[in-house]
């Protein structure tokens, strides 16, 4: 049994919605521009969502505290539903991938007590917005899905590893369909934290946004835009990154008898090794997605939703086979095995 | 969900514990401290609580992390990562699997936690108080992101042929882990999982419980009348998890079976607890488990000791139990509130309850509340011969899980 993916949805610096999406994909538009100085941040540019006011965009009932990466997730969910309408709410599953939550929320809140009187003079209200799981719980309550709700982090390989965990969801019936995303916000905190973490000829222009897709299993959804036949993951221990996932695709290959030749696109992460297995035509079908920026915990997702984008006009990828590869700087590397639909159903 | 405790599947056992906490390391010295009812609350020193007016907190004292972590830099490594790669060794040491067997396996390394490195993201802040934001220090830039709890592991350990998520879904994040793994082992996707959760107490979280008027200003006191909420703490708990087929062919000692779990959303308040969803979930985790609640021998509550959280976790069960109710204690007496490693050191204890036939007490209890009108197992331990115990967990954004261990018997058929 494997896992179809029904539809899908994104916030993303291209815009709103799957068409702003695609479009953007599909142009190769270059979404980089100059940060402001009220950011006061080291970057010069950054991808960032246009006009993404949290109260314009969900109203002023329940917002008064919700955070940037909370309100992404929260309005591309929105979208997602107004897209499908999941049958039951209940049993509808949602996982969301994070880096650590909102580190500009929990970084605020360190400061107030800090910088108080008292210690403790911090607002309340701000409180749920200092956890990681905080986007994940609000999106349940905006969208009364009661189902399993998980919050899941990886470093960049997180949109895979949570498509294994929603996967599992719904193999073991614990879910009767997932709603699948990773969210990443742009702050004030996570440049800083970014430009401490890198050395300078690591670092790249930040993206934010949120993506996002419905799951079910294959035989319950009627028309899958693809199915997910395997996620494999592996760390790699001699910080050769490349080797990981030359030696992780090739695996996957072999387990599930797929020749080199039926893969129609290879991308994501270290396309060196993906170049090798499957050549540059196969490498360069798909844009890839640093267009956004580095999205970080959300980068995977966005390139699988580029990966629809393409083959959605694509006739030739129709029942073919596409390899998504991520890797964290950690070490974790995940990389994806994918059918694309049927071209005639889409 | 119906057609759950029928889905097919391997059989999943614990068969190593590895446990970091406030009241001993090691599962030996950790299952003899809860026998014995022990706490170790004392001021908190990992960071100041100048200014408020209590701040007691249960930290693991003492930690010396070279003693279990020989192949990484410990400066790479914030508190929370040294402590869930410790307990994982532990874990593995306790479970008498040679490196061979681990490097040969196909693994699943899955934490949980609440905070991370949140204790750095702290530190970050005050540097870029005092010098601004260039002040930070790269070092701990370096080490906050939440993945790195469970990705230090296969790296201390050697493991390449392994996936590593951490589960972020604060307080009951550790029971979410298991449930992980114990999927992972059932479907096939791994041969072995070690799984739990991990936390280091920080200012963001002991600020934020004490303005939610939550934190205890002496003792944790779970389902008494004068209850007054948590003392937060700290460690980490980590569980191998295997298949029964691999632990028998390797001869492994057998601490319980995982029988099965559930998860529910309360999708109600992101940080209050919620009577419908928390019975749900405990119903779903026993239907997974195959398990009626009368076979039910022990309740190992999230009992946090607050106002809210007893009465209404108390009711939940009620709601699903009936009258009869089996003893219901909480751990978090003794070890405070760990967060992410709460629910994994209370399935390490549910699993040396089970095998050593003893109940761990609920300690600093003097008059039972009678909105809590349960057998708390007050202060002291009892014997006892349990079959079945349930841990739960309770969590921010409404995150609910439950996982029920089972004595391991052999005659039983995967349910």
């Amino acid at each position: 049994m494997t896992l179809a993916i029904s539809a899908w949805s994104a916030i993303s610096p291209f815009g709103y919605g799957r068409d702003a999406f695609a479009d953007g994909v599909n142009g190769r538009t270059d979404t980089s521009a100059p940060v402001g100085p009220e950011w006061s941040v080291p970057d010069e540019r950054a991808c960032m969502v246009p006009d993404f006011d949290v109260r314009e965009r969900l109203g002023n009932k329940g917002t008064r505290a919700m955070n940037r990466i909370s309100a992404l997730a929260v309005c591309t969910a929105g979208q997602l539903i107004a897209d499908t309408e999941p049958d039951s709410r209940e049993e509808t599953g949602f996982v969301l991938g994070t880096t650590i939550g909102s580190a500009q929320s929990m970084m605020d809140f360190t400061r107030a007590s800090l910088e108080a009187e008292k210690p403790f003079h911090v607002e309340p209200a701000k409180v749920p917005s200092c956890v990681m799981n905080c986007a994940a719980g609000q999106v349940a309550i905006w969208h009364q899905l009661r189902g399993p709700n998980a919050t899941v982090a990886a470093g960049r390989a997180t949109g895979l590893m949570a498509l294994n965990y929603a996967r599992r969801l719904l193999l073991t019936g614990r879910a009767r369909q997932v709603m699948c995303g990773a969210a990443e916000e742009y702050s004030h905190a996570r440049s800083w934290l970014d430009h401490h973490r890198r050395d300078e000829q690591d670092r790249a222009i930040l993206g934010e946004g949120c993506a996002m897709l419905l799951l079910g299993t294959e035989s319950s959804v009627r028309r899958p835009l693809a199915t997910l036949r395997a996620v494999r993951s592996r760390v790699c221990l001699d910080d050769d990154p490349a080797s990981t996932v030359l030696a992780t695709v090739r695996r996957l290959l072999v387990e599930h008898d797929v020749d080199p030749a039926e893969v129609w696109a290879a991308c994501g992460d270290e396309l060196t090794a993906l170049r090798t297995v499957f050549g540059d035509e196969v490498v360069d079908r798909v844009p890839d997605m640093e267009l956004i920026g580095d999205t970080s915990c959300a980068s995977a997702l966005f390139q699988l939703t580029a990966l629809l984008s393409v083959s959605a006009t694509a006739p030739r990828s129709a029942g073919r086979f596409a390899v998504l590869s991520a890797v964290a700087d950690d070490g974790a590397v995940a990389c994806a095995l994918i059918r694309l639909g049927e071209h005639d159903v889409r | 969900m119906a057609g759950l405790s029928t889905d097919p599947g391997r059989r999943v056992v614990v068969t190593g514990c590895g446990a970091i906490s406030s009241i001993g390391i090691g599962v030996s010295e950790f299952s003899a401290a809860l026998r014995a009812g022990r706490s170790n609350v004392r001021p908190m020193t990992q960071f100041s609580t100048e200014g408020f007016a209590h701040g007691n907190g249960c930290e693991v004292a003492d930690f010396a992390p070279a003693r279990w972590i020989r192949r990484t830099d410990l400066d790479e490594l914030g508190r929370a990562t040294q402590f869930s790669t410790a307990a994982a060794r532990l874990a593995v040491e306790d479970a008498g699997m040679d490196q061979t067997a681990l490097e040969d396996g196909r693994c699943l390394i899955s934490i949980g936690t609440t905070d991370g490195e949140s204790h750095d993201l702290d530190r970050l802040v005050a540097q870029e108080i005092a010098g601004g934001p260039t002040a930070m220090e790269p070092a701990l830039a370096k080490r906050v992101a939440a993945s790195r709890l469970s990705t230090a592991i296969a790296r201390e350990l050697g493991l390449g042929d392994v996936e590593t998520a951490t589960i972020a879904t604060a307080c009951s994040a550790g029971n979410y882990a298991i449930g992980n793994g114990f999927d992972a082992i059932r479907l096939g996707d791994a041969d072995f999982a070690l799984c739990g959760g991990a936390d280091a107490v920080c200012r963001k979280t002991f600020t934020l419980f004490y303005r939610l008027r939550s934190i205890a200003a002496d003792c944790c006191r779970p389902f008494d009348k004068n209850r007054t909420g948590i003392l937060t703490g700290e460690g980490a708990g980590v569980l191998m998890l295997e298949s029964l087929d691999s632990a028998l062919a390797r001869g492994a000692r057998i601490y319980s079976e995982i029988l099965g779990y559930g998860l529910s959303c309360d999708a109600h308040h992101p940080v209050a607890p919620h009577q419908p969803g928390l019975t749900r979930c405990m119903d779903l985790a026993l239907r997974n488990a195959g398990v009626k609640p009368s076979e039910v021998d022990l309740i190992s509550a999230h009992g946090t000791g607050t106002k809210a959280n007893d009465q209404i976790e108390t009711a939940a069960i009620r709601d699903l139990y009936g009258a009869n109710l089996p003893r219901i204690v909480s751990m978090k007496s003794m070890l405070g509130h760990s967060m992410g490693a709460a629910s994994s050191l209370a399935a390490i204890g549910c699993a040396m309850a089970i095998t050593e036939g003893f109940i761990p007490p609920t300690i600093n209890h003097i008059e039972t509340d009678p909105e809590c009108a349960i057998d708390c197992v007050p202060n002291e331990s009892v014997p006892a011969d349990l079959r079945i115990v349930q841990n739960n967990g309770w969590a921010f954004g409404g995150n609910n899980a439950v996982v029920i261990l089972g004595r391991y018997d052999e005659t039983r058929t995967a349910s």
